[in-house]
């Protein structure tokens, strides 16, 4: 009876409560301007407030876009990417076009995996023990070890080790850019970059330019520009400070002439061809 | 106590909420960096407790009371300052944008503030009328408001002091919180 009686009270209670929500919700006059725009749009967003698009939740969010519509071009929502239905509502109601790739983001390995192994390791099988002695037992200080630290971290089976190389592999269509895996690397390896990018750059010791690339690793990046001077649409940009080249995908058309004159194999197509 | 004055004075100095009860002490540490956040910060708890107190004294008195049932009291106070907090922030939120965005977090945080519930528990156990109630409430919350701002006052200038780097920051301000209640104390016996 007494079970009965506080099922009832809690239940009256927050209906009532919940009711006076919703008149104040629907009877409260907007003397904001643009905050109904932005209520609207944020009712379209997915809702996580995951925080993945760097800001503080989906009504910010939704404010931002409303304030800045330019801005959408750079949005990166990682819940809208895989729902084409609401990628549509959400481009009608700003009456924008929005690329659905750009939308999602994607993890980047940067590397090869071809530096030799230079000492026999057998300690603890994960990479963060392994780099803790001498840099890790490769010769490039920056090289991936290959022990799946990453690959434990990873929910959606996305990345997987190539036993040949010694080197984590990403499925780009399996990644769906949660980013959980960046701060498993000891080398800071991962690094998250937008879904549309094109170009994968296998390398990362731009820190340590005035050492050659073939000294450490038959794939690393030797900075020869050769790829810069190949590109036929100005679509790679040459960081002098980093000895290496950036690209720029919206004017890369893929043709692929960068790949096939690196030397080295230091670069590949990011997505998976066709 | 049944003085107005006396209940004002007794929630706000003598059993201040945060120095002597411990009350709401997380607001007390994160939003007492800035004296113009820490103002608002307690004006803000201060309309939710005023709120909270006028709308829990009847549903304490005319529905819990008569039906038995004052053992669901912090379930039913949580949800009624829930539903207050939520309604403030709706408020504010389409009349008032650039208040809103002043409060940012603070504001829907008020709803697990323990100060908010604290108040409204006060009251039924002391057992006030509805009038001593909205006082009780309006004492406790310039009490916490008080202390905030006197709080954030000291923060500003440690910040320009010389402390040693391990004492940056929040541990000095943990010695700057005892030292408050020490002098708080004083108030005791004073009604």
């Amino acid at each position: 009876m007494q079970l009965l009686l506080t099922v009832i009270i809690i239940g009256l209670i927050g209906t009532i409560c919940g009711a006076a929500i919703y008149i104040v919700y629907i009877r409260v006059p907007h003397k904001v301007p643009g905050l109904r725009r932005i209520d609207e749009i944020n009712s379209l967003l997915p809702g996580a407030n995951c925080g993945a698009c760097s800001y503080a939740g989906c009504f910010a969010l939704a404010s931002e876009l409303v304030n800045h519509p330019e801005k959408a071009g750079e949005l990166s929502c990682p819940m809208l990417a895989g729902d084409q239905e609401a990628v549509k509502r959400l481009e009608a109601a700003l009456g924008i076009s929005i690329d659905a790739d750009a939308l999602s983001k994607k993890a980047m390995i940067h590397c090869g995996g071809n530096s030799e192994v230079i000492f026999d390791y057998s300690g603890a099988q994960s990479c963060k023990a392994a780099a803790l002695i001498a840099g890790g037992f490769k010769r490039c200080p920056y090289a991936c070890l290959g022990l799946g630290d990453c690959v434990n971290a990873c929910k959606y089976d996305a990345i997987s080790i190539d036993k040949e190389r010694q080197i984590a592999v990403i499925d780009y269509v399996k990644c769906t850019g949660c980013s959980l895996c960046i701060k498993e690397c000891p080398h800071h390896l991962i690094q998250m970059v937008p879904g549309k990018t094109k170009i994968a750059f296998r390398c990362n010791y731009g820190e340590i330019k005035p050492i050659p690339g073939r000294e450490r690793c038959e794939t690393g990046c030797i900075h020869c520009r050769k790829c810069f001077n190949a590109c036929k649409y100005e679509a790679i940009i040459w960081n002098k400070e980093k000895a290496e080249p950036e690209f720029i995908t919206d004017k890369c058309t893929l043709c692929g002439d960068c790949i096939e004159v690196c030397p080295n194999n230091t670069l590949e197509f990011f997505r998976p061809q066709e | 106590m049944t003085n107005p004055l006396a209940i004002f004075i007794g929630m706000a100095l003598i059993n201040n909420f945060v120095l002597v009860k411990f009350l709401g002490l997380c607001p007390f540490f994160g939003v007492s960096k800035k004296l113009s956040n820490a103002l608002s910060m307690g004006l803000a708890v201060t309309f939710v407790m005023f709120a909270a107190s006028a709308v829990i004294w009847p549903i304490h008195n005319y529905i819990l009371v008569n039906l038995n049932a004052e053992y669901l009291s912090t379930v039913v106070y949580i949800l009624v300052i829930a539903t207050l907090v939520q309604i403030m922030e709706l408020v504010i939120m389409r009349t008032n944008y650039a208040l809103y965005s002043a409060f940012g977090i603070y504001l829907a945080l008020i709803t697990t503030n323990c100060a908010v519930l604290g108040v409204t528990l006060v009251n039924t156990s002391e057992g006030f009328n509805f009038i001593e109630s909205l006082v009780s409430a309006l004492g406790a919350g310039t009490g916490f408001a008080l202390v905030l701002v006197i709080m954030s006052g000291i923060r500003e200038r440690l910040d320009n002091a010389r402390l040693p780097k391990s004492m940056k920051g929040l541990p000095v301000a943990f010695l700057v919180a005892a030292l408050l209640g020490l002098a708080f104390s004083g108030f005791s016996g004073m009604v």
